[in-house]
């Protein structure tokens, strides 16, 4: 049994972990205030990293500048996608609105492809070191930084919820739309915040993963990818989304660990968190951390 | 029913009077699917060949290929879909794009009798008559393709590697590992790499699978460090081998990579930046752009059929989509040579015409092919290049960091391999 | 559907209340367009058999879908790996003997096995967790399909056999079409009379309300496995059709994406409708041949030449496409069916429509 080896996966497994919390993060927040799983996911996260690209390369500005400025941009598209697609489909049923965010990550993806081009294209460096030595683990540095915003942004969700106004509303919708609605609660003011923080979520994450892979139109694919973090740590739960990321994160690699080192079956790495998660969902299927609702007739 | 159209087709394309008749052509590309990153320079090749044919050679005896280039979009249905209205245009051979669409139109293009020109280069369509050799599958009589298989590209390279091992003087065994996604595409030449390896003497390690799109390989690349591989196969395309260059050369991983055809290029080069330095790959063409040979001219004078100020760089896949198109171009001046009719058939047996065939005015550019009745692994002949980024990739256009030398692809060597029948068809 | 029944149309059993076909009418004319479809070989040419072939065999899939989706009221994003397996089942057979229909339906029937192994943890779940199965079944069988070589055939894929019954060999278009168009009555005449069945209202009950209809003796584990097998059943046979019409099966083909698609079919065809299903694939199937078309009249002209679109039009095409999906979604959000059912109620009530 290699130890060392051991350790450094289930390390890098809470690191990355951590990037796929902050993706599922910005899924349940829409799913929580409006019920709809958005396909176009990871197209926000494709759009955040290459607007991020773009202001850092064509305009060459200091990264922090480029970033914020990514965060500026996505909190406008985020309520702009709501208001001209999203608000006239409040009221029917959810599946249509599910299958609008599919034709709208068609429209993004070739939107992209086209003024981005279809070539892969590398980030400037951000860190002047690249990389940080972990108890024996190189680790790019920018994945600290998801892991330092996840941590913030966690902070800030849970004193925005606890301690605001729209919090306050944003749970009572979440709760009951029509209930919030009739006590005077703005839901359409409640469904465009949602949104448009869901985007600026997936727009850090998008730019960690450019930074770290180069952005290309295949880096949507995380959308799908975290889907069983998302599912895992209950759909409604922003805590549990994060928990849920980093378990999924520990899965893969431990499950690397033991095809390589033991099993030699191949692709583990990939379909081991599948088989953990039917498992799981046996046991409890409102997921880890989901609210079990208590249904009366 | 089904005669008719045949047997008009065939009588109208015997008529002499329809020798200044359109050549109708088919183009399936994909600009927008998941392959576009390589299918853009690839399709954008063919279809300046095709143009560049048209204007400045008047066409194929005179008479003009007439095609639509048509973008699938990586989709199969779509693909099929556009087969049949081709169909209806009663093409005589089809410029065709990846796995996707390569393998589902097999047998169609078998009963149809319509040379595919592919860019997929599996192995398992370089056998005619389906019983070539001890491990062939299927029979593609009708399938062609501009270059080394996966498979015989993949021999060639593990040549290099126990080439290089010894040059280095290292002594013991060197050890090699097949790294890819659980998928058609990387494993495509799986098995006949790790065949070829342990025949040369590599101690073979278990496989490590990465999925085909980009994502966190850092566990991937600590196994590969914990294995002690010497040689790894990086069996995807550019996406997800960008992902694991980058993470590997962030975990510190000391190994010589072996790219693949679709895996590596000037796009893939920069956006790997310095992780991608060193990587050695197959290149199908004698030479790359910018550097001299007879034929470039050629190749320059294409390239301004969709660039007027000619000077955009073209990657080397653009190279290989042109020689593609020569090489069905010279296949149909065969076939109508003496008034001969250019039907599917004839071009076919075009293809079997020439040995050690280069399509004329791409000398020292493309690379020559054979093919035979009973043999369409056309390209045995390898070209083996190496990667080389020096320095910062993320400001310039691939021209000029190609131009100023920050990326460059240097020749190693040349690998022949020997035409063993056993090899045929995987 | 009441404004269309013929007035003093007094039902008076449950067989009556029950029946497919409202009208003697609307019989005839379903009659009618099977009759006419049975003609098309003889006018369209291959490209259109070819186009209405995927979309027989496509909508099996989707009607499929649509039962579980349609009539659970969950999302699945799985299906295409069920389509997948129905190909591969059916292809292995015919490799090991089986004559090519009796192999279609061992598709079915092992594709249903397989449906209802990933329905049994989905029945206790509810929602959007639900999803989490289908999505699991889609990489769980992926990767089984690229694994199995001596059912998949591995890296090569597997070459089929065409479909054939008493010396008859369907190896065109013209004659395939027969073939699909066949399926696709026994498929969609199944589907609808599901709907009559007890099997069928208790499956509906399920999805309108699942605790009254566990309250009323339906047992909810089973209905809802049911479904999954019945939806996997579809697939399954979908699948076996597509083999024997491209007569070759590739891992590389059932993708994550393709399941999407096929609940893009479900959805705009308009959840729990049969004819929905067939509808929804035909606007799926031609939408981006109708936008390649539109692409091609451009290419060349006075617009391309001004904006120099030439080769962004790929990308323009795909836009349109997914703009397509979400306007009509704004504008019909019921799907297509419900459209149609409008516009028949237009045509009825015309021109008092009140």
């Amino acid at each position: 049994m290699n130890w060392t080896l051991l350790l450094q996966l289930v390390l890098n497994g809470l690191i990355v972990g951590a990037l796929y919390g902050v993706v599922a993060m910005s899924f349940v927040l829409i799913y929580k205030a409006s019920q709809v799983v958005n396909f176009a996911q990871g197209e926000f996260l494709l759009i955040g990293a290459w607007a991020c690209w773009w202001l850092l390369t064509t305009w060459q500005l200091p990264f922090i500048w480029g970033f914020l400025l990514t965060l500026v941009f996505m909190t406008l598209f985020g309520i702009a996608l709501e208001r001209i697609v999203l608000r006239p489909l409040i009221g029917e049923p959810i599946v249509s609105v599910i299958m609008v965010t599919i034709g709208l990550s068609i429209v993004f993806q070739a939107l992209m492809k086209w003024m981005f081009g279809v070539f892969a294209q590398p980030f400037p460096p951000i860190f002047t070191t690249q990389r940080i030595n972990i108890l024996g683990l190189e680790v790019q540095t920018v994945y600290l930084l998801s892991i330092a915003i996840s941590a913030v942004i966690l902070g800030v969700f849970a004193w925005f919820f606890r301690a605001t106004r729209y919090g306050l509303a944003m749970r009572a919708t979440a709760f009951d739309q029509q209930a919030a609605q009739s006590l005077g609660v703005p839901v359409r003011q409640v469904f465009a915040m949602s949104w448009a923080i869901s985007a600026v979520v997936s727009a850090v994450a998008g730019v960690v993963v450019g930074v770290v892979n180069g952005v290309s139109s295949a880096l949507s694919f995380y959308g799908i990818k975290v889907f069983p973090a998302v599912i895992l740590g209950g759909l409604d739960s922003i805590l549990g989304a994060v928990l849920g990321g980093l378990i999924v994160g520990v899965l893969e690699n431990t499950a690397e660990f033991v095809d390589s080192q033991f099993l030699h079956w191949g692709n583990m790495y990939q379909v081991a968190p599948f088989y953990v998660l039917i498992l799981i969902l046996m046991i409890r299927p409102y997921g880890l951390f989901g609210t079990k609702d208590i249904e009366r007739v | 029913m089904r005669l008719v159209p045949a047997v008009l087709g065939a009588a109208i394309a015997a008529l002499p009077a329809a020798a200044q008749q359109r050549i109708p052509v088919g183009h399936i590309a994909d600009f927008s699917g998941a392959t576009s990153d390589v299918g853009v320079p690839y399709g954008r090749g063919v279809a300046d060949a095709m143009n560049w044919i048209n204007e400045a050679r008047k066409g194929v005896l005179g008479r003009q290929l007439a095609f639509t280039t048509y973008d699938y979009g990586y989709q199969a249905p779509r693909a099929i879909a556009h087969y049949q209205a081709l169909q209806r245009e009663r093409v005589v051979a089809i410029q065709g794009w990846g796995t996707a669409d390569t393998e589902a139109l097999v047998t169609f293009v078998t009963r149809d009798r319509i040379p595919y020109i592919s860019a997929s280069y599996s192995a398992a369509l370089t056998d005619p008559t389906g019983k070539g050799g001890p491990r062939s599958e299927k029979a593609a009589p009708f399938n062609f393709f501009y270059g080394p298989s996966y498979s015989d590209a993949l021999r060639a390279m593990l040549q290099w590697a126990a080439d290089d091992w010894k040059a280095r003087g290292q002594s013991g065994q060197p050890k090699y590992v097949h790294m890819g996604a659980n998928h058609p595409y990387p494993n495509s030449p799986k098995a006949a790499g790790e065949e070829r390896a342990r025949e040369l003497g590599f101690e073979v390690l278990p496989a490590i699978t990465f999925a085909l799109t980009p994502g966190d390989y850092t566990a991937q690349c600590l196994t590969l460090k914990e294995s002690g591989a010497n040689y790894a196969y990086l069996g995807n395309t550019a996406g997800s081998n960008i992902s694991v260059l980058r993470a590997c050369q962030t975990v510190g991983v000391n190994v010589q990579f072996l790219g693949n055809v679709w895996g590596m290029d000037e796009n893939a080069m920069k956006a790997a930046g310095t992780a991608a330095n060193g990587v050695v790959f197959p290149v199908r063409t004698e030479t790359i752009w910018g550097e001299s040979a007879p034929g470039m001219e050629t190749m320059r004078q294409i390239s301004r059929v969709s660039d007027q100020t000619g000077n955009a760089y073209r990657p080397v896949h653009y190279l290989a989509g042109v020689c593609a198109v020569m090489l069905m171009a010279e296949a149909m001046e065969t076939a109508g040579a003496n008034n001969g009719a250019i039907d599917g058939v004839r071009i076919r047996d075009g293809f079997y015409a020439r040995q050690n065939w280069v399509p004329k005015g791409t000398e020292g550019v493309c690379a020559p092919s054979n093919f035979t009745e009973t043999d369409h692994r056309g390209q045995l002949r390898v070209g083996i290049y190496r990667a080389e980024v020096k320095g910062a990739t993320e400001a310039g256009s691939v021209d000029e960091l190609m131009r100023n030398g920050t990326m460059a692809i240097r020749r190693l060597t040349v690998v022949d391999l020997p035409r063993r029948p056993e090899w045929i068809g995987w | 559907m009441t404004a269309q029944t013929p007035s003093g149309d007094f039902r008076t059993s449950y067989r009556a209340d029950t029946t497919i076909f409202p009208t003697a009418m609307s019989r005839n004319a379903a009659i009618a367009g099977i009759v006419l479809l049975a003609l098309t070989p003889f006018v369209a040419d291959r490209y259109i058999l070819s186009l209405m072939i995927q979309i027989g065999i496509l909508g099996i899939a989707a009607l499929g879908l649509n039962i579980l989706v349609g009539f659970t009221g969950q999302i699945s994003i799985g299906h295409s790996a069920f389509f997948g397996f129905g190909a591969f089942a059916s292809a292995y057979a015919v490799e090991h003997g089986v004559p090519v229909p009796l192999a279609i339906v061992f598709a079915g029937v092992v594709t249903t096995a397989v449906g209802m192994v990933f329905g049994l943890p989905a029945a206790r779940l509810k929602r959007l967790y639900l999803a989490i199965a289908t999505l699991a079944a889609q990489f769980i069988l992926e990767d089984f399909f690229a694994r199995a070589q001596w059912f998949t055939g591995g890296v090569a894929g597997r070459v089929t056999e065409p479909f054939s019954l008493f010396g008859w060999v369907a190896d065109r278009d013209e004659s395939y079409f027969y073939v699909v168009l066949a399926f696709v009555i026994i498929m969609y005449l199944m589907a609808a009379n599901l709907m009559r069945t007890r099997d069928g209202r208790a499956l509906v009950a399920v999805r309108d309300h699942y605790l009254s209809a566990e309250v009323m003796g339906i047992n909810l584990t089973r209905y809802r496995t049911l479904s999954f097998g019945i939806s996997s059943f579809y697939a399954g046979i979908a699948g076996a059709l597509y083999a024997h019409y491209l007569l070759f099966v590739s891992v590389e083909a059932f993708t994550i994406v393709f399941s999407i698609q096929f609940l893009a079919m479900a959805i705009i065809g308009g959840l729990g409708s049969v004819m929905g299903s067939l509808m929804g694939t035909a606007f799926m199937v031609l939408l981006p041949e109708f936008v390649q078309w539109s692409v091609e009249l451009l290419r060349g002209g006075v617009i391309d030449r001004a904006l120099k679109l030439a080769d962004s039009l790929s990308y323009l095409r795909e836009m349109v496409i997914g703009a397509v999906i979400v306007l009509f979604l704004i504008f019909e959000p019921d799907g297509l069916a419900h459209r149609w059912k409008q516009i028949k109620a237009y045509w009825k009530l015309y021109p008092f429509s009140h």
